[in-house]
């Protein structure tokens, strides 16, 4: 008993090719030329890599175009609300620590409805795997501005332009004490997948943000576009040091790039290893006599 | 020792916040309750972090007590502002013991009983300052026949942390408390009974006895976020639960919290949350989506003065709305409400278990007056409860969360179960849970997700109904809930003795409401009376809307509770 629960128990169970992991009962969701289909290639890959077995594998989504891809995963899922995968996805862990946790979800899902819920999942070092299918706009509304959207976007609520400046989701993650940062072209899902992959195997929180083109509702943000935009950082960059990864990516924005590849990674003890830590401390265990705490009742 | 014996006592001690107000009330409470009597407590703390004026009300009997009572016997004063504070309810025959010499000179008013004691000087003297409330505590032992020896046994205990000297000082600071009283000449009529009987009881504040009622159900996870008056259960849930090896967390909002424990229910684990009510207006998408998913969930609602931030640390029954029906779409919900700090106990392990049983979420409303009061109530032994485990899928044929059932409920797989992956979605969904919008399907899954709700009148108590033996159609009868309860009960007590016929009704499942109960007990009742502590009369709202009743609405929000006088004298109003 007590012993500290991890998800990479479940990995090498399976020897399953990539489309095995595809959930083929949900008809295709996506536009044609989506994005997203580089983030589920990816992600089954990644999968497949691991041999992960799928009966404790949990992806958990919000509501959105990219909060669709649980439905093609073959594991446990849970689709919830618009903004609150983040923390449904910290309940399932917290309360099963041997499950590995994916999470997937928009720029709006992410950064906007739950912008709240982002700070505390990276500091407070859940071991989950938060994928960010960022496109720069809503699509399941049919192309409103997000928080990741250009500021010269027009868009349906903005016909006459935006007015508003974009937050980077890696320097936001980067300052909330996320311990993996790691960003690519969603087209790129080789990038993706090992990204995918060394998510999952870090213990802690894990944040990815998959580059996604929207074909139907962002002209601005292309599969070109972005492709062209990327660089792979500098072989030499420290992923240790924070404040590195910080310059690389401020450099890149003033000069109009985009750095992929893993930005940052550290050790901290995730959440759930310090409260088993916390149960032994006490000497806690499921048996422990009730008795003994209705007697401190007692006048 | 003159006075006479007075089975049923309400001392109120009053002061500034810090001077030890508090410590005072908890010590009597213990000491009453250790040497058998049954105890009631009532307080109210300055809204201000610091100072402030704060009181605490002990009612201690010989026999069974319901509720905080009318008004105090006894006033402590323990400053002018205290008194000031409760100078008008003093009336002839009230006893008070205040601190003199002091800042304030009381104007006594006819007929009440003064007894000045050297609080804050004596204490000075003995060098030990912040020993003043136990020289009042001493002067009250003496003087109300409060029992002294429990009394030392609770301080030493309390203090022995502090080591020999502390507990010394305090002891002696007591005695010399007894001692300035009796050198008074006692003139009031006041003193507390000798308990008949000495029962096994623990002593417990309705917050903690969730967070226990909650343990006893095989409670696992726990989110919650701070909020006046509902963190006590997190505090208690907080320090015991590591015990059990559960998981507590204190998430970034109630969304996040309620959010957190449908993750872990889904995980296969008992999961819970407490808030207040704006805490519920913010979990209101979630529970929609926990009655859609089908999810077992516990949500506690100690209820505050609302609406909005209104009033934090008052009472008020007024979330029943909320409670039902907050949230958009039809979505149901089972909610419960408890009357007192055993029903904290013992409704929370059934709310767990409906939850289990039915797959959706679980209300449990509280209120401001019980989160902190304290009572004395039998030790619970928690091989007692029966405890329910959600229907588990038995690995058989193909695996469908959502399949259409005789009762409606679908078996639940556990993550990690072979053969059982399944998605939980807030999509409406077909059996296999992938999305489906038809008309017959959402027709089909909603009468499912409803007619499951149908036999939950059979799994909780029916409503109690309080009659005299072998009474009739009673002229009038009372319909309460939550915390009112206890008030009607003593109120209906005081009625018969004075020869009304008059009945109560207690249901404590709120939603679905028991609709044939509650027309047999009308139909007994010539008349019908709900008091509420809300503005809209709530309850009285769905007793119209559901049953053929039509009950009169009896509503005060002043963010006190009813007390017993009110109610007496609300009714020889009608039957006037």
């Amino acid at each position: 008993m007590n012993a500290i629960l991890q998800p990479h128990t479940h990995f090498n169970k399976v020897d399953f090719k990539p489309k095995d992991f595809k959930d083929e009962k949900t008809p295709s969701f996506w536009c044609a030329g989506c994005g997203h289909y580089g983030v589920l290639t990816g992600l089954l890959r990644a999968l497949s890599e691991l041999g992960v077995d799928p009966n404790h594998l949990v992806s958990v989504s919000g509501i959105g175009c990219s909060s669709r891809l649980p439905y093609f995963v073959n594991s446990y899922k849970m689709h919830t609300l618009h903004g609150r995968a983040g923390p449904v996805a910290t309940g399932v862990h917290l309360a099963r620590p041997d499950l590995a946790v994916v999470v997937s979800g928009g720029d709006g899902d992410g950064f906007s409805i739950g912008g709240g819920h982002m700070p505390h999942l990276a500091r407070k070092n859940i071991n989950i795997t938060y994928i960010l299918m960022d496109n720069h706009v809503y699509g399941l509304t049919k192309g409103q501005c997000s928080p990741t959207s250009r500021e010269e976007m027009k868009a349906a609520v903005t016909p006459y332009g935006g007015m508003e400046e974009p937050l980077d989701p890696i320097l936001y993650m980067l300052t909330y004490g996320a311990t993996y940062v790691g960003q690519a072209f969603a087209g790129n899902a080789k990038l993706g997948a090992q990204l995918i992959k060394g998510g999952m195997e870090h213990n802690g929180f894990a944040f990815i943000n998959l580059l996604s083109q929207c074909p139907s509702f962002n002209e601005l943000d292309t599969a070109v576009s972005f492709r062209n935009a990327c660089d792979e950082v500098d072989p030499a960059h420290d992923i240790s040091d924070r404040n590195a990864a910080m310059q690389v990516v401020n450099k890149a924005k003033q000069e109009g790039r985009i750095p992929t590849g893993l930005l940052f990674k550290s050790e901290r003890p995730a959440l759930h290893e310090r409260m088993a830590e916390l149960v032994k401390r006490v000497g806690g265990h499921k048996d422990y006599d009730l008795k003994k705490i209705i007697d401190l009742a007692r006048p | 020792m003159q006075g006479i014996t007075k089975n049923d006592l309400i001392i109120r001690i009053g002061g500034e916040g810090g001077e030890g107000v508090i410590s005072v009330g908890d010590f009597i409470t213990q000491a009453c309750a250790r040497a058998g009597l049954d105890v009631y407590t009532f307080k109210t703390f300055p809204a201000e972090i610091k100072g402030g004026y704060a009181m605490y009300q002990v009612r201690a009997s010989t026999e069974r007590v319901y509720n905080q009572g009318d008004i105090f016997d006894v006033l402590c004063a323990f400053n002018g502002e205290a008194y000031n504070m409760n100078r008008a309810f003093l009336r002839p025959g009230t006893a008070i013991v205040y601190d003199s010499p002091s800042d304030f000179t009381p104007d006594i008013p006819e007929g009440v009983h003064a007894y000045p004691i050297p609080m804050t000087q004596t204490a000075k003297e003995m060098n030990n300052p912040r020993a003043k409330n136990m020289v009042a505590m001493g002067a009250l032992s003496e003087l109300f026949n409060i029992p002294v020896e429990s009394l030392r046994e609770v301080l030493t205990t309390k203090f022995a942390r502090k080591g020999e000297e502390v507990v010394q000082g305090n002891l002696k600071a007591l005695e010399r408390g007894r001692e300035l009283a009796a050198a008074l000449k006692k003139t009031d009529p006041w003193a507390i009974g000798t308990p008949k009987s000495k029962q096994e009881v623990i002593v417990m504040s309705g917050n903690n006895a969730i967070g226990l009622g909650a343990m006893i159900a095989g409670l696992d996870f726990f989110s919650a976020y701070p909020i006046t008056p509902a963190t006590e259960v997190a505090i208690y849930v907080a320090k015991h639960l590591p015990k059990r090896g559960g998981t507590l967390i204190q998430a970034e909002d109630e969304i996040a919290s309620i959010s957190q424990v449908l993750g872990a229910s889904y995980a296969g684990k008992k999961a819970m949350t407490s808030t207040s009510g704006p805490g519920l207006s913010l979990m209101s998408e979630m529970l929609g989506m926990a009655f859609m998913a089908e999810l077992p969930c516990v949500v506690v609602d100690v209820q505050r003065g609302g609406p909005s931030t209104g009033l934090p640390t008052k009472h008020e029954q007024s979330d029943l709305f909320l409670a039902i029906h907050g949230g958009h779409g039809d979505a149901g919900r089972i909610v419960l409400s408890v009357e007192n700090v055993k029903d904290c106990i013992d409704l929370t392990v059934v709310a767990f278990n409906l939850a289990e049983k039915y797959q959706c979420p679980v209300l449990l409303l509280s209120d401001g007056s019980l989160a902190f009061s304290t009572q004395s109530v039998p030790c619970p032994n928690p091989d007692d409860y029966k405890l329910v485990e959600r229907k588990r899928w038995d690995g058989k044929g193909e695996y469908q969360r959502y399949k259409f059932t005789e009762d409606g409920i679908s078996p639940m797989a556990d993550p990690g179960t072979p053969g059982g992956l399944h998605i939980a979605t807030g999509l409406e969904h077909s059996e296999s849970g992938l999305p489906s919008y038809t008309s017959a399907n959402h027709e089909a899954m909603q009468d499912k997700r409803f007619s499951k709700l149908k036999t939950v009148v059979n799994d909780v108590a029916p409503a109690e109904v309080d009659a005299a033996q072998g009474a009739g159609t009673a002229d009038l009868g009372i319909i309460a809930w939550g915390s009112t309860i206890g008030v009607v009960r003593e109120a209906l007590q005081r009625l018969r003795a004075e020869g009304y016929n008059v009945k109560g009704f207690y249901p404590k499942l709120l939603n679905p409401l028991p609709a044939q109960q509650f027309e047999d007990f009308g139909a007994s009742c010539k008349r019908l009376l709900l008091p509420e502590v809300n503005f809209l009369g709530q309850l009285a709202h769905f007793v119209r809307a559901e049953t053929s009743l039509r009950p009169e609405s009896y509503t005060i929000c002043g963010g006190m509770p009813f007390t017993p006088e009110m109610i007496v004298n609300k009714v020889k109003e009608i039957l006037a």
